[in-house]
């Protein structure tokens, strides 16, 4: 359902992300400028080492990963205005039951590694009825909820690895191997093809969410509840809906970054995918075309913070710095307004022609 | 307002070099078809768009309002068509948004508000209570709210959009003579309503607006009715309905016996029963906030009663989901549309598929049909007359008579055997009006059964074959047959001065 209103639309959003881009990277040049030594080495580092051979350019890839997943699955989620931040969690826990999948399960190549993420998935959608039900039967507040789920997980997954699954031969606390049959091949380097399956997911979660009926629903439901209702869409139904697959999205990426990329699970703490991916749905402003191109400038940006702390003396926060500075402007609604309204005044007028009478003295 | 000119962002010429003047101590009308861009120069004069082109003189002096403060600041105040209260608040508190009184200088004075508040009300004899919160008072009592609101703060030239498109008759009369005070004490107000009786009543003067350019200014005495709506619309309208008599067949809704307690304690409902007939279009009529809204909404599932039943085809449908009255057939046309019919952010199309996205048509395996909605929302909008420049255009930016329309077609295109109307002409123009409710009576007279809820009287009576009359919650008369009806006989019901038998009463059970 595009049209020539929404494409408008979409337009000046890209331009206004990119414009918030560039004044967000001005502002971090010129703090750059004021505490570090050698300014040019760490902008270069920043901004364009990360094109600097193959190797990084794969890298960037590589950490596009995870975030196309908790994207994707906050853009449905925030779709439909459920504030569910417990794609955190659902990174953590679909990452630890593929892990247990690819440690204890036996089975043939190419079979494992996907059951492990089906695993991962299921395990996650139906973590998520936990706060879906907890708002729609008791009316619990889902940011609430969920923020304080994802700390229960941790802890969960904190106390299975520390006392049951940790392979004590290990100095560090880590699980035993995955077996051999577990793991996501690379296409290169650390990339794995799960880069494959997040930019399907894209495709299947844009087609799902614009072409299809519950996609519809999950959107209505967003822009507005009463209406909903009146309308005869099952708002509750669809409340639950859009975070169990937000779950199963999340959960997909920690399975596939945890299978892709590692060969124990050691995670004690949350990764942090998850915030990221709220990072990346709003400068996709939900919609889930638009996330591999949020994903990708988010991962650029922090190889290049990462190439700049190893090589440069300014820290990887500078980052953060870049991110909140854009999402000012992408909150300020009037920025770059006017420009547009210029446009569109132009081009009405044009298609009145004749039709507007002389502008009169007064 | 000399040569204005409104693009909005969307492309849209709302206004295209429009002249407006109003004289010190006049009514003036502000007339025009749905989207002829009435509301969007009076949001221009309140400072709430700024025009491309044009200019605005004060009293001699050149002004332009950046925003509705600076408009205010100079005696300008308006009382939108789509209400501007804060529903989580009281009445009181709404009153004095932005201009709280303060207790030592901090601390925010609620029984100055109040007080001020009752003060207002009194004087301006548009009764209040202060302390409701707006989420819970009538439309009818919101626009009071709105009006005062305007006073409170010092408004000289009083906008009015559409003021009495939600009272009725009586509150209208009231309004009017309050206008007439108000005008006599030297303060000017701009009355935009699409009614023609009540504009020929009140105003001095008329202008005309249609397409977004102005038809020019008349005195009201020296121009007829139907000039008037032939300048808006470019035709002659027919203002009287013609319709055959109803030939009722077998019952379709039966309502028996409802109770309904609000939240508050309220008694809102007392033992109401009735019955709508295939075939038929059963009136309720009332002054606002007699139960009527209540009664609606627990037909629609959003309330349950105390007691009661309320048979669908002799199937009961009290505590069924909204999703099963829609299969089965009903349709329901909301009276805030804003909040229950449409959904603003959403385009036309997603708006008119709200109810039937689930459906075999619009479907091909789980993906929607493109081309089969496509074809529908465009010839919905044909036949309904939507003013839009395509399907995708977000309703939140139609002008209100339009985005009643997108509501009405949706609600009559679903095939409906039964349809609950509230308020269904609310703010739509004459062409439009005389159009839905031609639709109305087609509908029934092809056996559905219609459900008819207005606050306007003269709507009601004429388009009902059969009517109840309510009041504090109870239906107090029952008439069969409309047509004998006289305006007298209504008002004595209305305001609860007379009520029926019970044995009278009972017929409109018809069983
Ligand atoms: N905020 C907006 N953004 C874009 N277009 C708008 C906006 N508000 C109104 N329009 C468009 O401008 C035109 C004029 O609208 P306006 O609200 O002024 O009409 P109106 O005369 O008040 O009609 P009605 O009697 O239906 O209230 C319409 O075509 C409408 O779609
Ligand atoms: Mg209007």
């Amino acid at each position: 359902m595009i049209n020539s209103d929404r494409l408008l639309e979409l337009k000046f959003s890209v331009l206004r992300g990119l414009a918030a881009i560039f004044v967000s990277i001005s502002v971090a040049a010129i703090l750059i400028f004021i505490i570090s030594d050698q300014p040019g080495n760490a902008l270069f580092q920043l901004l364009l080492s990360p094109l600097g051979n193959e190797r990084q350019m794969w890298n960037i890839l590589e950490r596009m990963i995870p975030f196309l997943f908790t994207g994707l699955a906050v853009c449905v989620m925030f779709s439909a205005k459920q504030f569910n931040l417990a794609a955190e969690g659902s990174v953590m826990l679909g990452a630890f039951m593929a892990a247990m999948t690819a440690i204890y399960v036996p089975m043939p190549p190419i079979i494992h590694p996907i059951v492990s993420i089906l695993v991962g998935v299921i395990t996650c959608g139906l973590l998520m009825l936990i706060p879906a039900l907890l708002h729609t039967k008791l009316g619990a507040n889902v940011l609430v909820s969920t923020l304080m789920l994802n700390f229960i997980i941790q802890f969960c997954v904190q106390f299975v690895l520390v006392n049951i699954v940790a392979d004590r031969s290990q100095g560090a606390l880590m699980t035993y191997q995955f077996l051999e049959t577990a793991g996501i091949p690379a296409i290169r380097f650390n990339t794995s093809y799960g880069l494959v399956l997040g930019l399907a997911m894209v495709v299947v979660v844009s087609l799902f969410i614009y072409r299809t009926r519950w996609g519809y629903a999950i959107r209505m439901v967003g822009l507005n509840k009463e209406f909903s209702a009146y309308s005869g869409l099952k708002v509750a139904g669809i409340i639950i809906l859009c975070q169990v697959i937000g779950g199963m999205l999340a959960g997909m990426g920690g399975a596939v970054e945890m299978l892709g990329f590692f060969d124990r699970f050691r995670w004690r703490l949350l990764p942090g995918y998850g915030w990221n991916g709220i990072t990346i749905a709003i400068l996709a402003k939900n919609n889930p075309a638009l996330v591999p191109f949020a994903a990708f400038f988010l991962a650029y940006l922090s190889r290049g913070a990462v190439n700049m702390t190893i090589h440069a003396d300014v820290p990887f926060e500078m980052m953060d710095i870049i991110q909140a500075v854009i999402f000012l402007f992408f909150a300020a609604e009037k920025f770059l307004a006017g420009y547009r309204q210029k446009m569109v005044v132009k081009k009405a007028k044009r298609e009145l022609g004749e039709d507007l009478p002389a502008k009169k003295g007064g | 307002m000399r040569g204005i000119t409104k693009i909005y962002p969307n492309g849209i010429a709302a206004n295209q070099a429009v002249d407006f003047s109003v004289r010190a101590g006049e009514i003036h009308a502000l007339m025009g078809e749905n989207g002829a861009g009435k509301s969007t120069l009076m949001k221009i004069l309140m400072g709430l768009e700024q025009p491309q082109e044009g200019e605005i003189f004060l009293g001699g002096e050149k002004v332009s309002f950046a925003s509705p403060q600076a408009a205010i600041a100079k005696g300008v105040g308006m009382v939108h068509q789509h209400f501007m209260l804060v529903p989580s608040l009281t009445v009181a508190e709404n009153m004095v948004l932005g201009i709280e009184p303060k207790k030592h200088g901090v601390f925010f004075d609620r029984a100055g508000a109040v007080a001020l508040t009752k003060e207002y009300s009194e004087r301006y004899g548009l009764p209040l209570d202060p302390n409701a919160k707006i989420a819970d008072i009538s439309v009818g009592m919101k626009q009071k709210v709105e009006i005062l609101k305007a006073l409170v703060r010092g408004a000289k030239i009083l906008i009015l959009d559409e003021p009495t498109a939600v009272l009725t008759t009586r509150e209208t009369e009231e309004l009017f003579k309050q206008l007439v005070i108000l005008k006599e004490q030297g303060f000017t107000v701009i009355f935009i309503s699409h009614k023609l009786w009540e504009v020929k009543q009140i105003t001095d003067r008329i202008t005309i607006m249609r397409g977004g350019k102005s038809m020019g200014v008349h005195t009201t005495a020296g121009i007829s009715e139907q000039e008037i709506s032939r300048l808006m619309v470019g035709r002659d309208v027919m203002l009287s309905l013609e319709k055959e008599k109803a030939e009722p067949g077998g019952s379709v809704l039966n309502v028996r016996g409802l109770n309904y307690t609000n939240q508050w304690g309220n008694r809102m409902l007392k033992d109401v029963s009735f019955t709508v007939r295939a075939g038929e279009i059963l009136g309720v009529a009332g002054v606002e906030g007699n139960g009527q809204s209540d009664l609606v909404r627990i037909l629609w599932g959003f309330e349950s009663p105390d007691s009661g039943s309320v048979a669908f085809e002799g199937a009961e449908i009290l505590g069924e989901p909204q999703s099963w009255l829609r299969e089965l057939g009903i349709s329901y046309i909301p009276e805030d549309r804003m909040v229950y019919g449409a959904a603003g952010g959403a385009s036309i199309e997603e708006n008119l598929i709200s109810d039937r996205a689930w459906g075999k048509r619009l479907n091909k395996g789980p993906f929607f049909n493109a081309g089969a909605i496509r074809k529908e929302c465009d010839d919905l909008i044909k036949r309904f007359k939507v003013l839009a420049r395509s399907r995708g255009q977000r309703v939140g930016m139609l002008s209100g008579g339009n985005i009643q329309k997108v509501v009405v077609a949706r609600e009559f295109s679903a095939g409906p055997k039964l349809i609950i109307a509230e308020q269904p002409t609310r703010g739509i123009d004459v062409g439009a009006t005389e159009f839905i409710r031609a639709r109305m009576v087609e509908l029934s007279r092809q056996g559905a059964g219609v459900l008819l809820v207005s606050a306007d009287l003269a709507e009601v009576m004429q388009l009902s074959d059969s009517l109840i009359v309510m009041y504090g919650g109870e239906v107090v008369a029952y008439f069969e047959d409309t047509s004998a009806l006289t305006d007298a006989e209504m008002g004595e019901y209305m305001l609860g001065l007379s009520k029926q038998s019970a044995e009278e009463l009972g017929r409109a059970a018809h069983d």
